[in-house]
């Protein structure tokens, strides 16, 4: 078990979401940075899907009631009965033990996930907790967290830190535009890719607005025959300010969407913070899909590494550095 | 003919026409029901909504091209109509259960008889649900009743309290913040996460709102809340 000593910032427990349960109205939910996430899991030898913490901002200060393997998955600084421990990498807790984590220097969210994942009774098939709906609930200071029995747990792994995301700085997020293109004028949606917009602070984990400059509707206006709202749904109401709806999203909504974010760009949008800028580029449906087809053989790969199934080595290729994973034939 | 169209590079959207009909959301919800029926296996879930349906796939399992073809050898040839499934909805109008019932009836110049009378006699069709969990989009509402929204809306509205918001009326499945008038109240549960059907109505059933009285509303209540199962 695991206590939650102080819990300073929203910390919720989530997989990567609640699927099939649309048509009925209930919101997907699930990690905002599925890739933090998944490495965070992978750290600890869980499965991708294995329920963790997410925090905001700032992560809790937990207390060891049994021995586990734990990772911190996030750019904060973490302490481990006082000692300075590293981010993106996997530790051994014995019972008693104190882990603090503080407070993220960039980013939005992080994540902390241990050998076996958090025990938890799905709701709809998904751990993922979903305020609104009252599925789960924010903890709380002295909650109590059981754990899963780990598979095989190993201390000490970590992930190359090439392989660590950065999310300070601004930001190119890549859509495909539509499905309402024909809302926005050719002005709108020229606005909307060349112009920097910038998260104001009305942000939570249903969605972000941003502000910036207005992007001009068609006469066909803001207001649609409410359809359904996928992840990373850019919406622009008359206002012209576009919001980006994210995990806790409704399943459907009346404003036009302008474009929906490319999946390998929604943790990226998700880790932005209040007056950090974005730019929008538009690419097609394919070059999103090979995109993320390339990200999914990248996961694989540290996931193969990780578990000890792979080995990683730096290779020089005319100048340029490589990190490959090799996979042993003979270990299949 | 429809159109296709991605949104995203995870769903592809299937727009059948540009109004609120009930012809066109019958092929809406008979085209979700062939694609569920067929689970291809790069299906992750349909929603159909009003004029639309989207189709939510694994971009790893196929790419738009492959799933675009796919959905389109997987449109039935004749949209057939299944029987009309018919949900009754025990409300129990105005006092504690509704109370903006009387606003409604001074608003549209009625009695708040009429005003009950006239919101149970319709059968409504469930178009969709969203905007939360269990939350059905209802059409069929009579105009003669239509009254605009809470200029400030309620931060907590109980579950089951049945609203009207404009042309539309439909009840908060769960409780939530909410600016619809109410009108009344089912002792219903009308979305239960226990079940594997956690809704009471589906996409293209018929709702109808059945008067009750007080003492009929709390013996129903305390069946369906009384005990935590």
């Amino acid at each position: 078990m695991i206590e939650l000593l102080e819990v300073p910032a929203p910390t919720t427990i989530q997989d990567l979401g609640r699927y099939g349960f649309q048509k009925f109205g209930v919101p997907v939910s699930g990690v905002m940075d599925d890739f933090s996430a998944r490495i965070a899991n992978y750290l600890v030898g869980n499965e991708d899907n294995a329920p963790l913490l997410e925090f905001v901002l700032r992560g809790p200060t937990l207390k060891f009631h049994t021995s586990t393997i734990f990772a911190v998955a996030g750019d904060c600084n973490i302490k481990l009965n006082g000692e300075r421990i590293d981010s993106w990498k996997s530790y051994r807790a014995e019972k008693d033990d104190i882990l603090e984590v503080g407070e993220l220097n960039s980013g939005v969210y992080g994540y902390i996930a241990f050998a076996g994942g958090v025990a938890c009774t799905p709701i709809l098939g998904s751990c993922s907790t979903y305020l609104r709906g009252g599925f789960g609930r924010a903890l709380r200071r002295g909650d109590m967290l059981k754990l899963n029995a780990p598979s095989i747990p190993k201390e000490g792994l970590y992930l190359p830190p090439e392989l660590i995301p950065r999310y300070s700085g601004h930001k190119e997020i890549r859509v495909i535009l539509g499905p309402q293109k024909e809302n926005f004028t050719r002005r709108g949606i020229e606005t909307f890719l060349n112009s920097y917009y910038t998260l104001t602070p009305h942000w939570d984990r249903m969605g972000y607005r941003l502000d910036g400059p207005p992007i001009e509707h068609s006469k066909k206006g803001a207001d649609i025959i409410t359809d359904a709202i996928p992840a990373g749904s850019i919406q622009v109401p008359s206002s012209g300010k576009p919001i980006v709806m994210l995990a806790d999203r409704q399943t459907t909504g009346g404003y036009a969407k302008i474009a929906v974010i490319a999946r390998v760009d929604l943790a990226k949008m998700a880790q932005t913070r209040v007056g950090e800028r974005i730019k929008f580029k538009a690419i097609e449906v394919e070059e999103a899909q090979a995109l993320l087809r390339r990200r999914e053989g990248n996961l694989r790969g540290i996931k193969e590494y990780l578990v000890g199934r792979a080995r990683a080595y730096r290779i020089r290729v005319s100048g340029e550095e490589f990190l490959v994973f090799v996979k042993m034939l003979d270990s299949e | 003919m429809p159109i296709f169209k991605p949104a995203g590079d995870s769903a592809i959207v299937i727009i059948f026409g540009d109004e609120i009909d009930e012809g066109i959301n019958d092929r809406v919800q008979a085209v979700a029901k062939s694609i569920e029926e067929k689970a291809p296996s790069w299906l992750i879930e349909v929603v159909p909504t009003y004029t639309s349906l989207y189709i939510y796939y694994d971009p790893l399992k196929a790419s738009y091209s492959e799933v675009l073809q796919g959905v389109r050898s997987l449109l039935p040839a004749k949209i057939k109509k299944g029987k009309k499934k018919i949900v009754e909805i025990p409300v129990a109008y105005g006092d504690e259960f509704g109370p903006d019932i009387e606003y409604v009836a001074h608003h549209n110049s009625l009695s708040v008889e009429e005003v009950i009378e006239i919101h149970s006699k319709p059968l409504y069709r469930v178009y969709m649900l969203g905007f939360l969990p269990g939350f059905a989009y209802l059409g069929g509402m009579d105009g003669r009743i239509s009254t605009p929204r809470l200029e400030n809306p309620r931060t907590r509205v109980p579950a089951g309290s049945v609203g009207i918001a404009g042309m539309q009326t439909g009840w908060y499945a769960i409780e939530s913040p909410g600016g619809w008038r109410l009108i009344g109240r089912t002792p219903l549960k009308t979305f239960e996460v226990k079940k594997p059907n956690p809704s009471i109505v589906a996409p293209g059933d018929y709702v109808r709102f059945v008067p009750i009285d007080e003492k009929k509303f709390w013996e129903i209540y305390g069946r369906k809340w009384g005990k935590d199962d």
